[in-house]
C-alpha cells in the first residue's frame, strides 16, 4: 500500500515514529505470539474451541465462530454488565456494543498483551462504564440506587479460582477503605465522585484511597 | 507525545489502574483511551491491570442474556449500509496549499492500538494539481485501508473511503480531530458515504490525530465519541 501511495511523491520518506520498535518488530511479535495464543489462554475445554482461536477466526470474518463466541461468553459477560449496570436494557446495550467491537476489531486483539477473556471482559466493562457515565451526566441530580457493598466474603470467593488466589491475598493486604473502593469501582462501576458520595468521604480522600490501593496491589501482585 | 504528561512510571501505572477500575470521569477516561492508542507503554500498563484484575470479573454471577440480544448483534454486525468506493477526483489547479500538510509515520502507535495507518511524509511542498494523499486510516489485519485523507491544492482536506465500509443500520460514522495534548477529541461531523471535505482551517496546526468512531444515527449526542473508535491516523500541518 505504501508503494502505491508513495510513487506520487518521489523521495519521500522519513519515518519519525516516536515509539520504540517499528512495524516489523511489532508484526513479528504479533504473529509470533498468535501462534502460542492457544497455550496462553490456558482454558481450552476438550471439544470446545478456546476463546483466543475463536477471536482469530472472527478476525477472518468467520460468522460461525462469532456466534460460538457469543454462546460461550455471553452469560459471563452479560452477568458482568448486569452487575455493573443493574438494568437489563442497559446491560444488553453494553454487551451489544462490545460484541460489535469484537466483530469489527477482533484483529486488534493482541495476545501478547493479555488473554482473550481479559480482552472481552474489558470491552464490556468499558462500554458499561461509559454508558453509566453518560447517563449520569444526562440525568444530572439523579442518584443511582445504592446497592449493598460487595460483601467481604466475596473476596474469599476469589481464592476458588486458580487465577484469583494472588489477587485475593493482595486485596487482603489493603486496608478497609482501599479494599472497598477497589471492589465498588470494579464490581459496581462507581466513579471517583460516586465513591465519595457512597463512602461519605471527601473526593480527594477517595482518590487517594484508589491510588494507594492500586500501588499496594501492584507491589503485592508483582512481589 | 503525551497530553497527560506522564513523567514517572508510577503515574503511568496509576492512571492505567484508574482507567481499568473505571473511576475516572468520562472525558478523562476517553482521553486515556485515546492516549493509549498513541502510547504503547500506557497501553501495556492498561493491559497489565486488565489481566491482574480479571478474576474480580468472575465474582459477578453469570446471567442468560435476553433472547433478542443475539439477533440484534447480528443485525448490527452484518447489516447492510455498504458504501461504494470513490475514485480520486481531479481538482482545478489553485493556490498551492498542500505543502504544509504532512502525514505522520506513527505506525508503531497505530498498530499498538490496533489502528493501522500508513503514513506519508513529504519533505518538500508538493504543488501539483492532483490531490496529495496524506494518510490512510485502516483497521489492522487483512482488511484494507478504509479511508484516505488528501490535501487538495487549495489546502483543504478531503476524507474519503477507499474500500467498501459497512456501517450498521441505524448508525453513522463520525470524524474527530485530536490535536497533540488536547484533552478531548473535537467533532468534525458525521462522515457520509461519499466522504467529507474539510476546510483548511478545520484542523489546527501541529500534530493531529484523525479518528473515526461508530455513533448513533446523526452522530454522537454528547460531543464526545460514544462508540468504538474504528479507524485512526495522524497528520501534521506545518506552522
Amino acid at each position: 500500500m505504501s508503494a502505491h501511495v508513495s510513487f506520487r511523491f518521489g523521495p519521500i520518506i522519513e519515518t519519525t515514529s516516536p515509539f520504540p520498535g517499528n512495524i516489523a518488530t511489532f508484526a513479528a511479535r504479533l504473529l509470533g505470539s498468535r501462534q502460542s495464543m492457544d497455550d496462553r489462554d490456558g482454558q481450552v475445554v476438550p471439544g470446545q474451541p478456546d476463546v483466543g482461536s475463536l477471536l482469530r477466526r472472527c478476525a477472518e470474518g468467520d460468522r460461525g465462530a462469532f456466534r460460538r463466541l457469543y454462546e460461550l461468553q455471553s452469560p459471563r459477560l452479560y452477568g458482568l454488565a448486569l452487575r455493573l449496570m443493574q438494568q437489563p436494557a442497559l446491560a444488553s446495550d453494553a454487551v451489544h456494543d462490545a460484541f460489535i467491537q469484537v466483530w469489527q476489531r477482533s484483529a486488534r486483539f493482541d495476545p501478547a498483551r493479555g488473554a482473550a477473556e481479559a480482552w472481552l471482559t474489558s470491552l464490556v466493562r468499558y462500554r458499561a462504564i461509559d454508558i453509566l457515565r453518560r447517563r449520569a451526566r444526562e440525568q444530572y441530580g439523579l442518584e443511582r440506587e445504592d446497592e449493598p457493598d460487595p460483601s467481604p466474603d466475596i473476596v474469599q470467593q476469589l481464592g476458588e479460582r486458580a487465577d484469583g488466589e494472588a489477587l485475593r491475598r493482595c486485596l487482603g493486604t489493603l486496608d478497609e477503605g482501599q479494599r472497598r473502593v477497589v471492589l465498588l469501582a470494579f464490581m459496581d462501576g462507581l466513579s471517583h465522585s460516586e465513591l465519595a458520595t457512597r463512602l461519605q468521604a471527601p473526593l480527594g480522600t477517595v482518590k487517594s484511597w484508589v491510588r494507594r490501593a492500586l500501588l499496594g496491589l501492584r507491589r503485592c501482585l508483582e512481589a | 507525545m503525551s497530553g497527560i504528561g506522564f513523567d514517572r512510571d508510577e503515574e503511568l501505572v496509576l492512571v492505567a489502574g484508574e482507567y481499568v477500575l473505571g473511576t475516572l470521569p468520562r472525558d478523562e477516561a476517553a482521553r486515556v483511551a485515546l492516549e493509549a492508542a498513541d502510547d504503547p507503554r500506557l497501553a501495556g500498563a492498561i493491559a497489565d491491570w486488565e489481566r491482574q484484575l480479571l478474576p474480580l470479573a468472575s465474582l459477578a454471577p453469570t446471567a442468560d442474556p435476553p433472547a433478542d440480544l443475539w439477533p440484534r448483534i447480528e443485525a448490527s454486525a452484518y447489516g447492510d449500509g455498504s458504501v461504494g468506493v470513490l475514485r480520486p477526483r481531479r481538482r482545478p489547479q489553485g493556490a498551492a496549499g498542500v505543502g504544509f500538510w504532512r502525514g505522520v509515520a506513527a505506525a508503531g502507535f497505530l498498530l499498538a492500538a490496533g489502528i493501522a495507518g500508513i503514513a506519508i511524509l513529504s519533505r518538500q511542498p508538493v504543488t501539483g494539481p492532483l490531490p496529495m494523499q496524506l494518510a490512510t486510516l485502516s483497521p489492522i489485519g487483512a482488511r484494507p485501508a478504509a479511508f484516505v485523507i488528501e490535501a487538495q491544492p487549495d489546502g483543504a482536506l478531503s476524507v474519503r473511503p477507499v474500500s467498501p465500509e459497512t456501517v450498521p443500520a441505524g448508525r453513522d460514522l463520525e470524524l474527530w480531530s485530536l490535536p497533540a495534548g488536547a484533552k478531548a477529541p473535537h467533532p468534525l461531523g458525521v462522515l457520509p458515504a461519499a466522504g467529507l471535505h474539510l476546510a483548511a482551517g478545520a484542523i489546527p496546526a501541529g500534530r493531529v490525530q484523525i479518528l473515526v468512531s461508530l455513533e448513533p444515527k446523526g452522530g454522537s449526542p454528547t460531543g464526545l465519541p460514544t462508540g468504538p473508535v474504528l479507524y485512526g491516523g495522524a497528520i501534521v500541518r506545518a506552522e
